[in-house]
Order: structure tokens, then C-alpha cells, then sequence
């Protein structure tokens, strides 16, 4: 166990007296989050014009048919390409999380979803085999996914492809069923719209980074003592849920 | 529908561009607070614990089970309640299980207490569907010598816990009703976050969080942050199979 990060053992009192410099920089910290909610709130809604259609376990839905009858939607763009043979690994983890909010977000009016490029056949058996329950549907055939930044081209991709491949896509990669190319065509993120009045509306949209809170394990590892202890050369740990050695 | 213009995608964007640079400040200053978290002292825990689990009586050193790292919510569901643990902790425990696997591989074994008799705890379990590990800390210390709970006594002399059972708003009043208990007595258990870390035979403290951290929060109210309408002050929270239609 020498592996612990570098740590120094103190008394009670040493922990209560940093612990209460530490509380006061959380407080702040929780503050300027609930400002960056309510400024959320401030952006622009922009009227989707686009008529975008899924195919869904139960037909051909239109993004306002995708609200289920309540006023806000959220997707989550899960990287799941018509080339893949499985779901993105990591989005995998970050569906592990979504799927048991699906029940407590409908009482708030709120739909959560996923939804991928590849054909919704593939999607579903993906969904069978992880044991989810959330609601999946396939972009493919429309623009949903490009108009929103989550597709990339051949042509967008060269310079990344070109240069040195981070050891992560190339481990994701192969454990799609696909290259880097392949893999990378596919972008994550979170999307969402507000229905009003008939009029879908796109509201925010986030990736990256700002997918982060969206990795629950990483906000636990967070308040464990050797954090998320990960190594800036070796490729993520993180495995689809059936998948650990 | 809360404070909000209708805009084009150019104005959404030049907005949401000025948003980034908060959500990235934000993120930073999240970094600097993990490191200073990572580097409070870790005290020695001296008292030999035993607690019940589903598999017998355990110490806190065997909570690990065979990790060096113990990461622990506390349910709100007092020896007291008797309709079942509070209803927002219950939500937070909906979305752990998606993050077990992944934690256990990361050397962090994640699980619950509450001070009801583990029975109860094992059946509140087995009605939620959870998977992680439920210990119930019932006719120990614990809870009193973390501050995971408050004795009678002391929550007699805290000002703010008098207050809201002598003249609780609606919102409590109704909880009181879902947990089956009265509020000086529901109110004595604190829903809290606490990790511990284990080198060698030693079992050291090392970090305690509770409300009003959002991480002490459901998962859900993550997700909410990123939409338009703006939520109640005090929402109602149910149980996933209490929900009203």
C-alpha cells in the first residue's frame, strides 16, 4: 500500500482546524455553482426550425414528440457510432449513473434520453446487454448530431488522426469495434431543449469538460483520500460495468 | 418559465461562449480545492467499532473489505423512522450503484449506514433494488463520535433543529409523515458524506462533508442545474416507487 498519495497524520484538532479553512472555500465554490445554474437559465433560447426525426422503440419520433408530454428534455449524445460494434466504454459509465435518474427527473417534468448515430437495433441489444432502462433512440438519417458539433468529418479529424494518438482513443477504439477515426467521429455531450407552446427550443449544450459532473465516479473519487489517483501517460481505467478484470 | 429571451443561434452562442469561461473558472477552482482536500491530515481512528452488515458483525477496518480506501454515505433513517429512510437520501442512494463497479476497481469500497437495526436495512435494501453494501451503525458510537448523528440531548441545545420542530414549514411536515416519525427525532440524523483510509492494520479519518454541499444532494439536481426552468425552493422528493401519478 505505498501507493497512498503523500499525506500527514494529525490530531483531531488539526483535522477540524483545516477542515473549517476547507468548508468556507466549498461554501464559495457551491455559491458560484448556483449562480452558474441561474445564469444557465439566462441564455437565449434558440427555436429549433429543423424538422429532426429518430427512430425510437416505438416509431419515427420528432424531437418535440421526444418531451413525452413534459416541458423540458435533456440528451445525452452517447457515443455510439453506425461503425461501432459496442457503445463508447466511458459513456457506458456515464449511462451506468443516468439511467436510475430517469424516474426522479419525469416528477420535475424533465425526459432524459439517449440518443446515438448508430441504427437502434444495435442501440437496444447494446442497452439489453448493460441492463438499462432509459430511453434510446438513433439520430441516424438526420442532422441532429452534426448540427450540434457532435459529428466530426474526415476532413475536421485529419490534423487530430495525423498526430500522435492519445492512448485512451486508441483503447476506446478497439474496444468499440472500430479505429480512431471511427471512434473519434462520434462526439459526446449533453443537449438540452425546452418545449413551449408547440415550439421546441434548444436551451444549453455542453461537452468536454463540462460532461464531467456527468461521471458520478469522479465527484466520489473526488472526496476519497487518494482522489482520482490517474496517470497522465497510461491509458483510462474505466471499463464498461461487465467488463472489469 | 423563468427570466430568459428568445435569441438566434449567434446570440446563443456568444452567450454560451461567455458562460464557458465561468465553467471553466469553476472547474479550476474545483481543482484547487480537491488538492487542498487531498492534503487535510488524517486522523487515526483509535475506538474499535463493530457494526451490523448483511454478513455478520464487522469492524471498521473490515468495512474496507480488503481496499484501502472507505467511502460512505449516511441514509437519513433513524432507529425512529418507521416508513423507510428519508426520501432525498433515498434518491441519492438510487444513483450509487452505477458507480459501484467503477469505484471498487479504483481501490474505494462505497457503501451506506443508517442507525436503524440492520433488518430493517436490509429490507428497505432489498424494496429499493440497491446493490451497494448497507451497514447499520444501530447501538454504536459511531454516529456520535463522527457527528453522522445527534444525540437527543444535543439537538435540544442547536437553535436551527428547535426551530423547525416547533414551527415546521409544510415541506417537513410532510417528510415527517413519509419517514413515520416525529421531527425531533428525524431530524437528529445528518445526512453526510465520510471517508476513511486504511494502511496496513490502521484506519485513519480523512474527510467528512455534509449539507449544504450539493455532493450531499441527489444526483438529479446535477442534471437539473442544466435546465431552463427554474426549481422550486424546497420540492417535494419521493421515493422511485411513491411517486404520485
Amino acid at each position: 500500500m505505498g501507493v497512498m498519495a503523500e499525506h500527514r497524520v494529525g490530531t483531531r484538532e488539526e483535522y477540524d482546524a483545516a477542515r473549517e479553512e476547507l468548508l468556507k472555500e466549498e461554501k464559495e465554490l457551491t455559491r458560484r455553482g448556483d449562480d452558474l445554474a441561474r445564469k444557465r437559465r439566462e441564455l437565449p433560447w434558440v427555436p429549433v426550425e429543423k424538422e429532426y426525426t429518430f427512430d425510437t422503440s416505438e416509431g419515427t419520433k420528432t424531437l418535440a414528440d421526444l418531451f413525452e408530454g413534459r416541458s423540458q428534455l435533456l440528451v445525452y449524445h452517447f457515443m455510439f457510432g453506425p461503425p461501432y460494434e459496442a457503445g463508447c466504454p466511458v459513456c457506458s459509465s456515464i449511462a451506468d449513473t443516468l439511467d436510475p435518474q430517469v424516474v426522479h427527473l419525469k416528477d420535475r417534468d424533465t425526459t432524459l434520453l439517449l440518443a446515438s448515430r448508430a441504427p437502434l437495433k444495435k442501440l437496444l441489444a447494446f442497452r439489453e446487454r448493460m441492463g438499462w432502462g432509459i430511453d434510446w433512440v438513433s439520430s441516424n438519417g438526420s442532422d441532429f448530431n452534426r448540427d450540434l458539433g457532435f459529428l466530426h468529418t474526415e476532413d475536421e479529424l485529419k490534423p487530430f488522426l495525423e498526430g500522435e494518438i492519445p492512448p485512451t482513443v486508441e483503447q476506446n477504439a478497439r474496444m468499440c469495434g472500430t479505429d480512431a477515426g471511427g471512434y473519434v467521429s462520434e462526439g459526446p455531450g449533453l443537449s438540452v431543449y425546452a418545449l413551449s407552446d408547440g415550439t421546441v427550443y434548444r436551451t444549453y449544450v455542453t461537452t468536454a469538460r463540462g460532461l464531467e459532473p456527468a461521471m458520478a465516479y469522479y465527484g466520489l473519487l473526488d472526496r476519497t483520500p487518494k482522489g482520482r489517483d490517474e496517470s497522465a501517460t497510461a491509458p483510462l481505467w474505466v471499463r464498461r460495468h461487465d467488463e472489469y478484470v | 418559465m423563468g427570466e430568459h429571451g428568445i435569441g438566434t443561434r449567434e446570440e446563443w452562442q456568444a452567450a454560451r461562449d461567455e458562460l464557458a469561461k465561468l465553467e471553466a473558472e469553476h472547474a479550476d477552482r474545483n481543482e484547487k480545492i480537491k488538492e487542498k482536500r487531498r492534503a487535510l491530515p488524517w486522523v487515526r481512528v483509535e475506538k474499535e467499532y463493530e457494526f451490523d452488515t448483511e454478513d455478520g458483525k464487522k469492524t471498521l477496518a473490515e468495512l474496507f473489505d480488503g481496499r484501502s480506501q472507505l467511502l460512505a454515505y449516511t441514509i437519513m433513517f433513524g432507529p425512529d423512522y418507521t416508513k423507510g429512510a428519508c426520501p432525498g437520501c433515498t434518491s441519492l442512494g438510487d444513483g450509487l450503484d452505477g458507480s459501484l463497479v467503477h469505484l471498487n476497481h479504483r481501490d474505494v469500497t462505497l457503501l451506506c449506514f443508517s442507525r436503524a437495526p440492520i433488518e430493517r436495512l436490509t429490507a428497505y435494501k432489498e424494496r429499493m433494488g440497491w446493490e451497494f453494501p448497507y451497514v447499520s451503525t444501530y447501538n454504536t458510537e459511531f454516529p456520535f463520535d463522527f457527528e453522522l448523528a445527534l444525540t437527543e440531548e444535543q439537538a435540544q441545545h442547536i437553535p436551527e433543529i428547535k426551530e423547525m420542530v416547533e414551527d415546521p414549514p409544510d415541506w417537513l411536515v410532510e417528510w415527517s409523515h413519509q419517514i413515520g416519525a416525529e421531527l425531533k427525532d428525524g431530524l437528529r440524523e445528518g445526512p453526510t458524506w465520510i471517508a476513511f483510509a486504511r494502511e496496513d492494520e490502521t484506519v485513519y479519518h480523512t474527510y467528512t462533508v455534509g449539507a449544504p454541499d450539493p455532493f450531499v444532494a441527489p444526483y438529479f439536481s446535477f442534471l437539473l442545474d442544466c435546465t431552463p426552468k427554474p426549481q422550486p425552493e424546497e420540492p417535494r422528493t419521493f421515493r422511485k416507487d411513491e411517486y404520485p401519478d
